[in-house]
């Protein structure tokens, strides 16, 4: 067997297993998109009516899904990058500490976390009456639960962790002479930030960024737990399509019409992110 | 860096206010599932564990339970075997392809779990398969897998293939040089990628849910606990899921180089 043979071929299970349960399915399920549904079975067809049909009814749900991600990917990048670099310069030999905090909080806990926001931010809530408590208001405040609010607070408790590691992994490789020596040349500190720092912690930032967009966008647990009656995302209409109307050829195509978008989204946040690092 | 007074004070601060951010769901829950009161409010009551055992008398808890243990566990045997191999191969393999196919391999990672789940429930119901955990078991390892295969390839990056290349020549077959050379160098490797895959897929909900047909794992328990009336016990059964996931993480982290 040839010398590159012999190194293929373990990897192949996992490659099967990538092109049956990935590759495939999602390839399956562009094609349903296309089709029809004729008493509650799907028809083979090529038709753009469900493409239509999430644009007439769908539009209003999906920019609102996509402005809200955008709104919770940047409040989560901006704040895993501030603890990245927290943990990496300045927090001596705390940064340990905050890194395994970071870890901990990583694996597990999905509907644990959202449940537990639902009890934080309810007006009875540990939020509420200690603010009572304290004087700092009269009443509780009715729309910290059940308003759009609680799905960004939720989320980007649970997205930072996913954000903070890809950052922290891009400043782990930053050397440090240089930043010492552009200091020692007269460099303010947020000079030797925006032009040394940011710049090499790009990769890092995009995948923060795709991360926490990708999964917001995608998300209904959150929005159907905390987010009221007025906060339906994309991603409740995709599941109600599915587990109410039994419609799988309408929530294919919003699903599809969702990934375009965030494709969308993801490239211009890149061609952004290359322009403002940009070094002068 | 040298820093000043105020700068010092404020990052503390930010640091402080971060961690407290990060952890406070996790600390309410655990605290809450011992507390005598049924609202989570404060002041949270005695001490108190009746919630644990309104769930243990619960026969939902049992059988959810043994599901999730059944998937968890065939979930991290097979992922591990499936990405120990690959990550050897492409220990191999030039830099730039190997980093390129687990960038590949990653993607469902990536994937909105809402759509890979309905793909993967649109597919499987229309090949006329009937739902049910062997249906789970395969769902997990397509997104487990590429956690293995990250960990296991950061460790193969240091493993000293001359020694493979010497037992080889000197006679040893591929799954005896394998078992001989390789796997004792790499075995705590190994634990906490398996421990990692476990909890990936101990804790996943979305996926589970629309593949299981009608049983139920306990993420899929606490989804039903959360819909029906206010049950303290849901707070004992999440302290159940984080122990199990935490716990297991924490040992793979201390156990394995990977850092994220």
């Amino acid at each position: 067997m040839s010398e590159l043979g012999r190194h293929r071929w373990p990897a192949l299970p996992a490659f099967a297993v990538f092109g049956l349960l990935f590759v495939g399915p999602l390839a399956f399920f562009l094609v349903v998109s296309f089709w029809r549904l004729r008493a509650y079975k799907l028809v083979p067809d090529f038709t753009l009516d469900n493409y239509l049909d999430v644009w007439n009814e769908y539009l209003h749900a999906a920019i609102f899904t996509l402005s809200i991600s955008l709104l919770i990917a940047i409040i989560t990048t901006v704040i895993g990058l501030m603890i990245a670099y927290l943990a990496r310069f300045r927090a001596g030999r705390y940064g340990n500490l905050i890194l395994f905090v970071v870890l901990v909080t990583l694996f597990g806990g999905y509907l644990v976390k959202i449940y537990a926001w639902k009890t934080i931010l309810g007006t009875g809530g540990i939020l509420n009456s200690t603010l009572v408590d304290l004087g700092l208001i009269d009443e509780p405040l009715a729309w910290l639960l059940y308003s759009p609010t609680a799905v960004v607070i939720t989320l980007v408790n649970f997205l930072l962790p996913f954000a903070v590691l890809p950052i922290y992994g891009s400043l782990r490789g930053i050397d440090e002479v240089p930043l010492a020596a552009a200091r020692d040349l007269g460099a303010s500190g947020a000079r030797v930030f925006r032009d040394i720092v940011l710049p090499q912690c790009k990769p890092g930032l995009f995948a923060a960024f795709a991360v926490s967009f990708l999964i917001t966008a995608g998300d209904y647990v959150t929005p159907r737990l905390v987010g009221g009656p007025n906060t339906f995302m994309a991603g409740n209409f995709i599941e109600s399509q599915f587990i109410n109307r039994l419609n799988a050829p309408i929530g294919s195509a919003l699903s599809y019409a969702m990934l375009i978008g965030c494709g969308l989204v993801l490239l211009l946040f890149q061609r952004a992110l290359t322009r403002v690092l940009r070094p002068r | 860096m040298e820093t000043s007074p105020l700068a010092k004070t404020l990052w503390g601060l930010f640091g402080t206010v971060s961690m407290l951010f990060l952890l406070s769901p996790i600390a309410l829950v655990v605290i809450f599932s011992f507390g005598e009161n049924r609202l989570a409010t404060l002041p949270m009551g005695g001490l108190t564990f009746k919630w644990y055992g309104k769930l243990m008398a619960d026969p939902n808890f049992w059988s959810a339970l043994e599901n999730s243990l059944i998937v968890t566990l065939s979930v991290g045997a097979i992922s591990t075997v499936i990405g120990t191999a690959a990550a050897m191969a492409l220990a191999r393999w030039r830099p730039g392809a190997a980093s390129a196919a687990m960038m590949t391999l990653s993607l469902p990672v990536m994937m909105p779990p809402l759509v890979l789940a309905l793909a993967l429930a649109t597919s499987l119901s229309s090949l006329g398969l009937r739902f049910g955990l062997h249906t789970v078991i395969p769902s997990h390892l397509v997104f487990t897998q590429p956690f293995v295969i990250l960990i296991v390839y950061a460790q193969m990056a240091n493993f000293n293939f001359a020694m493979l290349e010497s037992a080889r020549d000197l006679g040893a077959s591929p799954w005896h040089a394998f078992f001989t050379i390789v796997l004792p160098n790499i075995r705590s490797t190994l634990i906490g990628a398996a421990l990692i895959a476990m909890s990936v897929s101990l804790d996943d909900f979305i996926i589970t849910f629309f593949t299981i047909g009608n049983g139920m794992t306990l993420p899929t328990l606490v989804w039903g606990m959360l819909r029906t009336a206010l049950d303290p016990s849901i707070n004992a059964l999440g302290t159940l899921i984080l122990i199990a996931t935490i716990t297991s993480s924490v040992i793979a982290l201390s156990i394995t180089r990977y850092r994220g």
